[in-house]
């Protein structure tokens, strides 16, 4: 069997169908967006000068930043939650289930609705959110309240508990595979040095489970700043976010504001991608 | 007071340990009795019950039922940050995201030791293990010896009135082996902490032990000093676990003069009663000889003679091993000790012969 050696050209040359893909696929597309968005002058045009004023437009408008901060503290929020929910689903999955049978069967429930596709997900919250839907019958029939809740649909309670219903799973994988990669062997021996429990979490575990949790919330960060079918879907029309704010802009044929919006997001993303490697060190995981 | 003062202190007391998984029992009514300051080792092959008993007396398993007592203080219930223990175990189970001198200190942390002694007591641990220069290190990039010295250092820092070690050599190359044995002997002679031992390589258990208890099938075989245990083994089972035994099985046939007279298929032989009760005529019995007490010179002498054929001889350099044949077909050893001229040639039609004393029944 031969072998390819790091920085030679035929590692090179095997490397140019992908290569050549992702500058077609992302790269170009992604200097375009940031060209558009540069763009001055009255009209839709190439010829356009070159200018910053499309963002100091956007920028200057107090109900555009509100949005922007809004959307932040919408990921934050669920981010948090489903960081705390992912992280005791996980170490309930991995450490608590000691029979295989059960761990293998409560794994594959928590993970099979996420084989369907997100906007299938999204709107199939609907049904489950909405003034005659499943979660209100059920409280009406548990009695424990009398009229159906209205928030739950087209609200943004209503898109944060779908959020977080479909991002725990991105919280919590990461997490389970850094759980099971902690030899039980570590927790004994922190134990008989006369750690409690609770000190063999805090000192051992959380610790070496720390590139699952920022993994994950890099995941949900990216997923609730690109997510706007859940948004649109559950929230109705009461609510926006970032990437709503995309989709209405390219309806309304505004070129450079969604070129705009588009490049000041992927800003955000990459800041918090950015942050997350400063905590850890990805490219170690899993070594 | 009244109190048998004569008492020695013990440092572990095992009552009847009983440990079931399922259908599987690993510990059947195990009773250890460990004064103070020895070194005890569990021999047994694997899956006879001997980590099992290891992990109930570091509160990792709780037993069924029996007691455990640690420095006469009862602890069956009691979790492992509650006990005067510590563990090493097999594959030395080191943070990977502390430092040396972090993980070693580790232990004293937990105690709420203040700072400044914990950074004393680590300085002087690190260097009495000859590690101090890898404090600012990562178990990642330790070799095996270093990883085992520094495991050590961590479980031994904590001044435990018992150190327990799951196969602690075990992962470690051959060849460091015996230096680290003589260590660890040597540690625990100045220490005065009682080392529970557990391997699975009876030269680590004799060469190391105080006290040698030989498990099998989750039970305890037989247990005592290295010499009585090697030259005496209770039973089959341990006659045949250690290196060295010939092992011959009969029916009893009486007993004369504190001897017993055995019929196999290969000739009758006086084994010493040694005390036991004598067996019923005919009841299975086996004994042993060591291969190194048959004697081919003066056989005819001799009160038990067997004839034999050789099919092969080995040298191992401090001996000479013969594999010679019954005429029924089962297999004798004859270790030839001292750089003797060879005497006895594969294919060779011989008889060897014993002292009657030189057989020991088995239980």
């Amino acid at each position: 069997m031969s072998s390819i050696r790091p920085r030679s050209a035929a590692a090179y040359w095997l490397a140019v169908p992908a290569g050549l893909w992702m500058l077609a696929a992302v790269v170009l597309p992604t200097l375009l967006i940031l060209w558009v968005s540069l763009w001055g002058g009255q009209s839709v045009s190439p010829d356009n000068p070159i200018t910053f004023d499309n963002y100091a437009r956007f920028l200057s408008n107090g109900s555009y930043r509100a949005l922007m901060l809004d959307t932040l503290a919408q990921a934050a929020m669920i981010m948090g939650i489903t960081g705390v929910l992912g992280y005791c689903i996980a170490y309930f999955l991995t450490v608590k289930v000691t029979s295989p049978a059960w761990r293998t069967a409560l794994f594959l429930a928590f993970v099979i609705p996420f084989w369907t596709s997100t906007l299938i997900r999204a709107i199939a919250f609907v049904p489950f959110l909405g003034v005659n839907g499943l979660l209100n019958q059920a409280l009406l029939a548990a009695g424990l309240i009398e009229q159906p809740i209205q928030a739950f649909l087209y609200s943004r309670l209503g898109v944060s508990m779908a959020q977080v219903s479909l991002y725990t799973l991105l919280a919590s994988g990461p997490v389970v595979y850094m759980l099971n990669s902690i030899p039980p062997a570590l927790r004994e021996a922190a134990m008989t040095l006369k750690a409690s429990p609770f000190t063999v979490f805090r000192r051992i575990i959380l610790p070496l489970t720390l590139p699952g949790i920022v993994i994950g919330q890099v995941l949900v960060f990216l997923n609730v700043l690109a997510d706007f079918i859940t948004v649109t879907t559950v929230g109705g029309n009461k609510l926006a976010f970032l990437g709503n704010l995309i989709l209405l802009f390219y309806e309304g044929s505004q070129i450079r504001a969604t070129a705009v919006v588009s490049v000041l997001l992927m800003a955000v993303m990459l800041a918090g991608v950015a942050v997350a490697l400063r905590i850890v060190d990805i490219r170690k995981v899993g070594g | 007071m009244a109190a048998p003062a004569a008492l020695p202190q013990l440092d572990l007391e095992l009552r009847d340990i009983r440990k079931r998984y399922g259908g599987f029992t690993a510990v059947d009514g195990v009773s250890l009795q460990v004064p103070k300051g020895q070194f005890v080792c569990l021999l047994g092959p694997s899956g006879c019950g001997k980590t099992t008993t290891l992990r109930c007396v570091a509160g990792l398993e709780e037993p069924d039922s029996g007691d455990i007592l640690i420095g006469g203080r009862e602890v069956t219930a009691d979790p492992p940050w509650q006990r005067d223990i510590a563990m090493m175990f097999q594959d030395f189970a080191l943070f990977p995201h502390m430092s040396v001198a972090k993980q070693v200190g580790f232990g004293l942390e937990m105690q709420k030791k203040p700072r400044a002694e914990i950074t004393r007591r680590v300085a002087e641990v690190l260097g009495a293990f000859e590690i101090a220069h890898l404090a600012d290190r990562r178990p990642s990039q330790l070799s095996g010896g270093q990883k085992q010295r520094v495991a050590l250092a961590r479980a031994m820092i904590t001044e435990p009135r018992i150190l327990l070690l799951d196969e602690p050599i075990g992962a470690l190359d051959y060849s460091l082996r015996e230096t680290v044995m003589l260590e660890l002997k040597a540690l625990q002679k100045r220490s005065g902490i009682s080392f529970i031992w557990v391997t699975h390589d009876q030269n680590e258990a004799f060469s190391l032990g105080d006290q040698v208890v030989v498990m099998n099938h989750a039970r305890i075989e037989q247990q005592g000093r290295p010499e009585e245990v090697l030259s005496r083994p209770r039973t089959a089972f341990v006659a045949g676990f250690i290196q060295g035994n010939n092992i011959l099985r009969g029916q009893a046939q009486g007993a004369r003069d504190g001897l017993l007279d055995i019929r196999t298929e290969d000739g009758s032989f006086a084994v010493p009663l040694n005390g036991r009760a004598v067996p019923a005529a005919g009841s299975p019995v086996s004994f042993s000889v060591r291969a190194e007490r048959l004697q081919e010179a003066a056989a005819d002498e001799l009160p038990n003679r067997i004839s034999l054929r050789c099919t092969l001889v080995e040298y191992f350099g401090a001996y000479r091993r013969h594999v010679l044949e019954t005429r029924s077909g089962a297999t004798i050893k004859w270790d030839q000790f001292g750089a003797l001229p060879q005497s006895v040639f594969a294919g060779e039609l011989v008889t060897f012969g014993w002292k009657a004393e030189d057989g020991v029944l088995h239980a």
